[in-house]
């Protein structure tokens, strides 16, 4: 196995402990970082995959993750600016008067795992907030808005509505999700895409990004 | 947790027939079963007079060293016996047991002191003289008297395991209060010492016994029980040795729980 594969791997089975040391090991080799990084991104494209398919559990997935994170820490300042996030920037956030933050973190790191930068703007956010970090990241390519509870639907389609009214919003695109979200409801209030899950939410990034 | 197989013991009937027909691949079996099942250390007890037991330890330590690495618990009530059967250990393992009765620790604790037996643990029963102490204080005497030897001989608490003595449920008249309340203050005194226990005593002369074991073992680890004595390859009480692991916080992303599942030792057979 060659030290990418092994990098890759380790990643795959959440070894978080030695991804690091694998990252260094596969540089000092001569292999270049942005190829690491791509067979990271790919690892955790088989982890969502298998999360999709139910082969493995949530915890699975969050210490795959981790792992990344432990190699992208080496791989950083051998990677050109913006390398890491090549993929584009990501605004994340659970909308206004939901405070819930799991579902949406675990995509946050789905999403940067595939190669996105993310900006987590938290949990409770409103309208306004999606705007000005929109306006200070005009290079944002995707909006992804979390709502757990049925009475913060309407503060999911309030803030759709804000971002559809934008002058430039073909060049951004709104991605939803959440335990009461259905594609349904993401086709009512306009919405470019719905996703059920992490994985699947990272996949369809990458899609939307394309 | 530290998981002490219990399925080798001269005190289980077939178990007996098969050291006394010296049926190496019935103990050899025994030993790979619960190696295979995560356990610690594999509990090793003859059952037979003392004058045959050494021999008898020999024969069964053989049979089990041949068959995996894991340290043994060499398991007799007498002193002397255990003084003779560890060395057969080919790597350290636990003596089970010393208590503060007679000369068992002055007869134990200096060899555990000896250069060379740094590793050795040891299990520590909290009865003396006058038997089972019935009040907790009184086992709690015990202990400080155990304790206060243990630094005579300079043993390190983290190689004790102290068994606050499980008796029979249905005989009791506070339920596990008294193990809960020793286990609680050894754990408070010493965050590094073991707290062991034989957890299916709890259950006799019970109908159902799985259920009382399975209480008993989540209320005592949550009480700072880290260690037992117990059948690693019963599926429910392994099970909830991780899931309660999991609860307290003691598996990081429950990751333990997901690989014990993963590698077939716990939840329904595939």
């Amino acid at each position: 196995m060659s030290k990418i594969q092994e990098v890759a791997s380790a990643v795959e089975m959440g070894k978080s402990k030695i991804v690091g040391g694998l990252t260094q090991e596969a540089l000092n080799e001569g292999a270049s970082a942005v190829d690491v990084l791509n067979a990271m991104i790919d690892a955790m494209g088989v982890v969502g995959e298998k999360f999709k398919n139910n082969e493995i559990f949530v915890p699975e997935m969050l210490v795959a993750a981790r792992a990344m994170k432990k190699g992208v820490e080496v791989l950083k300042p051998h990677l050109a600016s913006g390398e890491a996030g090549k993929a584009g920037k990501v605004i994340i956030g659970t909308v206004a008067g939901d405070l819930h933050d799991i579902g949406k973190n675990l995509v946050a790191m789905m999403i940067e795992s595939a190669g996105f930068e993310v900006i987590d703007l938290g949990v409770d956010v409103p309208t306004e907030k999606f705007l000005e970090a929109l306006k200070a990241n005009p290079d944002v390519k995707i909006v992804a808005l979390s709502a757990l509870l049925t009475t913060t639907m309407p503060a999911m389609k309030a803030t759709v509505e804000a971002l559809n009214a934008l002058e430039n919003r073909g060049a951004i695109k709104v991605m939803v999700g959440g335990a009461p979200i259905t594609q349904a409801f993401a086709d009512e209030i306009g919405a470019d895409a719905y996703t059920a899950d992490a994985a699947s939410a990272a996949q369809k990034a990458k899609e939307l990004a394309a | 947790m530290i998981i002490i197989g219990e399925k080798i013991n001269g005190s289980i009937p077939v178990v007996a027939e098969a050291i006394a027909n010296r049926d190496a691949e019935f103990i050899k079996n025994r030993a790979i079963m619960q190696a295979e099942a995560n356990a610690s250390f594999i509990d090793c007890c003859a059952s037979v007079p003392e004058e045959q037991e050494v021999e008898t330890l020999h024969w069964m330590i053989d049979c089990i060293q041949e068959v995996t690495d894991l340290p043994i618990s060499v398991d007799s009530p007498s002193p002397a016996v255990l003084a003779e059967a560890y060395k057969f250990c080919k790597r350290p393992g636990l003596f089970n047991s010393v208590s503060g009765e007679g000369n068992k620790l002055d007869t134990i604790f200096p060899i555990m002191a000896q250069p060379g037996n740094e590793k050795w643990e040891v299990i520590a029963l909290l009865s003396d003289d006058t038997g089972i102490p019935k009040s907790a204080a009184d086992r709690l005497r015990v202990f400080e008297k155990i304790m206060a030897k243990a630094k005579e001989y300079g043993i390190a608490p983290s190689r004790i395991h102290v068994d606050p003595l499980v008796e029979m449920l249905c005989t009791s008249e506070n339920g596990i209060e008294t193990n809960i309340e020793v286990i609680k203050t050894v754990r408070a005194q010493y965050p590094d010492i073991h707290i062991t226990a034989a957890v299916s005593n709890i259950s006799f002369n019970l109908p159902v016994r799985k259920l009382i074991n399975l209480g008993f073992l989540v209320l005592a680890m949550n009480a700072g029980l880290d260690s037992a004595i117990m059948d690693p390859v019963n599926r429910d009480m392994l099970g909830m040795v991780y899931s309660t692991e999991a609860l307290l916080g003691l598996d990081d992303y429950c990751m333990e729980y997901i690989g014990a599942y993963r590698d077939g030792l716990i939840g329904p057979k595939k």
